[in-house]
């Protein structure tokens, strides 16, 4: 045991600088932690060897594992499900593009330009297909875009996107059995039945000390995980969805959402984001930068041209659109989640997955450098602003620039 | 003539002596004074953590409003407050034009070097970008 002990103080220890990193900084802590994951590796595999840092133990692997599904989860709960009932066709037809566009786009540039694989091209156009709801969203807020039309559009696109990357990680590589069928169809019983039987269960059972709720709710998301990857797909798949189904009862109790999250960020998403870094091979990417460039390049046009012309036929004004067109490449955790699925299973070796992860990190940080300067605060001084004018719009989910305080 | 007068407010030290500086302002001309605290998500986002960090700030800001309203209100004061999301420089300036605003006070929080390297000072910024006077209100001593 003491050596398990020393390992975990090891990693928390790097997780403790990641997140001094993040407020020094102010960027998100899974961003610092992918990034001291690398460097940590780099550091102690050189001065004390891998052994130290080595993320292949099981114990490493179930919590890190455990971080990505729970932080799936936590994704899907995040979706309004009343705005997606009423624009489900339009957030389909933006969220379909902002998938296939770069899906197929960097799957192309990872099999004809760069010589990758069969599997392994496509496994590089599910990684860059992500988008980061959640950025979308701030920039949504910035702009007072949330309340409009336009902003729920595309808010609710972006979860489409999301979900057909996470449908792509989970059928892409699974190989079509019996046991996809059963998958499926306990799934869809457990999709139905869930969104009506969780709430019951909480008022009767929940509320207490002894959290019941994130007991439950792990239950389902492990129990759905184990059956998703005895199926040979994936344990996100079902996570995701099961957040999505469970977004209009779960997802509305903003006090059990803070508990899981208390405990995702706490213990699990950093063993998942510093074993996501640690496995990046510097030396690599040094010695063949251009696969990253190519990938990063290639999510960003993709995004734009599949995206940009949809922003238009909302006629939204050209520095917005191209302003939240831009913020849509971004999207850290389902890109690293696919590209560690990939080098998991095989699919993709580890000089591709660095490309892969180094890609998906600068896609967190590159399009929102290029949007701060070019998009900000420049639009205020010619003039183009294009928010109502008038008093602060009330607070709550539909809050457009700025509400009322208490 | 000074008739509205915008406050940037964080619930730091150095935003507590701006309000007093923009509450004698308000006073002596008789002039309006709005109250706006920014939630800056992070600057590079990730999914759930960037919604946790808005949720977090708005929260916090909710709080530090709400404590200078009874503030206010016990000084005598009428002010209107606002909370919003995004860039604190480009959140003030956008809130002044919008509101007709004609003076913003900010106070000075003294960041480092690395800060002022790494995002600007906010004061600065509004400064640079505003389309009405500023004033920068500084700690003691500093």
């Amino acid at each position: 045991m003491t050596h398990i002990w020393a390992q975990a103080a090891l990693w928390l220890g790097l997780a403790l600088i990641a997140t001094l990193l993040s407020i020094w900084l102010k960027v998100t802590t899974a961003l610092s932690e992918i990034i001291v994951g690398t460097i940590a590796q780099l550091i102690i595999g050189a001065a004390l060897g891998g052994v130290l840092l080595a993320g292949d133990a099981s114990w490493l692997k179930f919590l890190a594992g455990a971080g990505a599904i729970v932080l799936t989860f936590l994704a899907g709960a995040e979706l309004d499900p009343a705005v997606f009932r009423r624009k489900w066709k339009e957030a389909s037809a933006i969220g379909v593009v902002g998938f296939v566009a770069p899906f197929l786009g960097c799957a192309a540039l990872a099999r004809w330009l760069m010589g990758w694989s069969h599997d392994a091209s496509w496994l590089a156009g599910v990684a860059m297909s992500t988008t980061s709801v959640a950025v979308v969203y701030a920039v949504m807020l910035e702009f007072g875009l949330n309340a409009t039309e336009y902003g729920k559009v595309v808010l609710a696109a972006c979860f489409v996107n999301d979900l057909a990357t996470v449908l792509a990680l989970g059928f892409l590589f699974a190989p079509f059995s019996m046991k996809t069928l059963v998958f499926i169809a306990v799934s869809i019983v457990v999709f139905i039945v869930l969104p009506w039987v969780t709430p019951r269960f909480f008022r009767r059972f929940g509320n207490r000390p002894s959290e019941l709720e994130a007991k439950f709710l792990m239950l389902c998301l492990f129990a759905m995980g184990a059956l998703a990857a005895w199926a040979g797909s994936e344990a996100v798949l079902p996570a995701y969805l099961i957040g999505m189904v469970l977004a209009g009862t779960v997802g509305k109790d903003h006090v059990l959402l803070r508990r899981l999250r208390t405990l995702t960020f706490g213990l699990l998403t950093p063993f998942y984001f510093i074993r996501a870094g640690s496995l990046v091979s510097i030396p690599a990417l040094i010695a063949a930068p251009a696969a990253m460039l190519v990938m990063l390049i290639g999510k960003m046009v993709t995004k734009i041209i599949g995206v940009y012309p949809m922003t238009q036929v909302y006629r939204q004004p050209p520095r917005e659109a191209r302003y939240t067109t831009l913020l849509m490449s971004t999207g850290l955790t389902f890109g690293t989640i696919s590209a560690l699925f990939g080098l998991s299973h095989g699919v993709i070796n580890q000089a591709q997955y660095s490309a892969l992860v180094a890609a998906v990190v600068l896609s967190a940080v590159v399009p929102t450098l290029i949007a701060n300067a070019f998009f900000l605060p420049h639009h205020l001084l010619d003039g183009e602003s294009q928010q109502p004018k008038g008093p602060s719009p009330v607070g709550g989910e539909g809050e457009a620039l700025a509400r009322r305080a208490p | 003539m000074i008739r509205k007068i915008l406050l940037g407010y964080d619930g730091s030290a150095s935003s507590d002596r701006a309000y007093e500086f923009a509450a004698d302002l308000s006073k002596r001309f008789g002039a309006e004074l709005h109250v706006l605290a920014v939630a800056r998500p992070p600057e590079f986002g990730d999914d759930v953590e960037t919604r946790a960090s808005i949720e977090h700030s708005r929260r916090h800001y909710d709080r530090a409003l709400a404590a200078l309203k009874g503030r206010a209100a016990s000084e005598g004061m009428t002010a209107q407050f606002a909370l919003a999301v995004g860039h604190p420089a480009e959140q003030l300036v956008r809130y002044a034009e919008q509101h007709g605003i004609d003076h913003i006070v900010v106070g000075h929080r003294g960041h480092t070097r690395f800060d002022r390297w790494l995002i600007g000072s906010v004061a600065r910024q509004v400064i640079a970008y505003a389309h009405c006077a500023v004033t920068v209100v500084r700690r003691n001593g500093s």
